[in-house]
């Protein structure tokens, strides 16, 4: 599939203008078309093929992600994100405060796009999911107005962040409830764990993206990731068609599982903790 | 109405919540209009967005930070409130 590549067109930061210049040198590094986001958003329909046509890159200058929001609305398919202040954070070195790019905006311009195609070169990681989980069979109902959340009855655990895991044969398989599927509405982007990351109980393992929020996936349980559902990175909606299932985001080899599930719900609790939630908002 | 507890440690035991640096604000609202909990308030004056709801924030949430443009929110370190988190539940019966 081809490529695209949408930035934003922040002329008021520093960070639009790295933003845009990343997109620009990374167009040409990695042959993508550039999708103009002014002109995206006044006529669509001048980018109708090429988005129907291309997998999307977007580069966002700052945490307002206009780029990420614009692809969003128009449901546009997107294979990688760039936010450039996150690159700021990590780079350790700010950013000269004028809006011409100096040295340091041009040297993190062309990390970025060094980065973004070390990222699309890298050769996909075998990570095959490593046991059958069954659908679940049946579900304890919380109701609040017009909406339904589903919950299973058994096997599934959960943390107050809205995040389940199941555990089989030492793997936890981890993905997110339905009632947070349906708070954040369609998702659109899986920016998941490095395969071989370690992580804390209440670390962080990647994070999902709506239209309407960026969700921060704190996992329910600490040990090595060894495996991330591809089928979701390539189709996020699956999130929202079947969370407990299909939808599932990663796999965590344990490493402290009897300590883990003290900090852990178990449904009927997590049931009442939806309720609470629901109510207040 | 905010939490009592989180993980069945008392919330306002958990000093999780965002601080404002009204250095970087631009008072956009974006993070009350986001934010389903009331973390947040308007106000009259030079502080137009205040902290007014701490113990509502959902601990380990960082969700307003992270749709703030001017990066102008932060919250404290994970790992303090982990460990304050499992401080706690190592003293539970």
């Amino acid at each position: 599939m081809k490529r695209a590549i949408l930035s934003c067109n922040g002329l008021d930061k520093p960070e639009g203008s790295v933003a845009r210049e990343a997109a620009i040198r990374g167009a040409d590094a990695t042959g993508s078309e550039i999708v103009c986001p002014v002109l995206l958003n006044r006529a669509p329909a001048r980018y109708k093929k090429v988005l129907s046509d291309s997998l999307l890159i977007v580069v966002d200058g700052c945490s307002t992600r206009c780029a990420s929001k614009l692809a969003a609305r128009l449901e546009a398919k997107v294979e990688r994100k760039v936010l450039v202040t996150d690159a700021v954070k990590a780079s350790g070195q700010p950013l000269e405060s004028t809006l011409g790019l100096g040295p340091k905006g041009l040297a993190l311009a062309q990390s970025i796009v060094d980065e973004l195609v070390r990222k699309l070169n890298a050769p996909a990681v075998a990570a095959e999911p490593a046991a059958e989980f069954e659908t679940p069979a049946e579900y304890l109902a919380v109701t609040h107005d017009k909406f339904e959340f589903r919950i299973p009855v058994v096997d599934y655990m959960f943390n107050e962040n809205d995040v389940w895991v199941r555990v089989l044969d030492g793997v936890a398989r981890v993905g997110i409830s339905d009632y947070m599927q349906q708070k954040l509405t369609d998702i659109n982007y899986f920016d998941a764990p490095r395969i071989d990351a370690a992580v804390e109980q209440f670390g962080e393992l990647g994070s999902l993206e709506s239209a309407k929020a960026v969700f921060e996936i704190v996992s329910p349980i600490g040990g090595t990731v060894t495996a991330v559902n591809q089928a979701v990175i390539d189709n996020p909606g699956l999130i929202n068609e079947d969370p407990y299932g299909a939808g599932w985001l990663v796999e965590v080899k344990l490493a402290a599982w009897p300590q883990d599930q003290e900090l852990l719900l178990e449904p009927a609790a997590y049931a009442e903790t939806v309720k609470r939630k629901a109510a207040e908002e | 109405m905010a939490e009592t507890t989180f993980m069945g440690v008392p919330r306002e035991k958990i000093s999780w919540f965002p601080t404002i640096d009204y250095d970087k604000c631009t008072f956009s609202m974006e993070s009350d209009t986001f934010c389903p909990h009331h973390v947040f308030e308007r106000r009259e004056g030079d502080r137009k967005l205040v902290v007014a709801n701490p113990n509502n924030c959902v601990v380990f949430c960082r969700a307003c930070a992270k749709t703030c443009g001017p990066d102008a929110i932060s919250f404290p370190g994970k790992p303090e409130t982990i460990a304050l988190i499992k401080r706690f539940a190592s003293k539970r019966p």
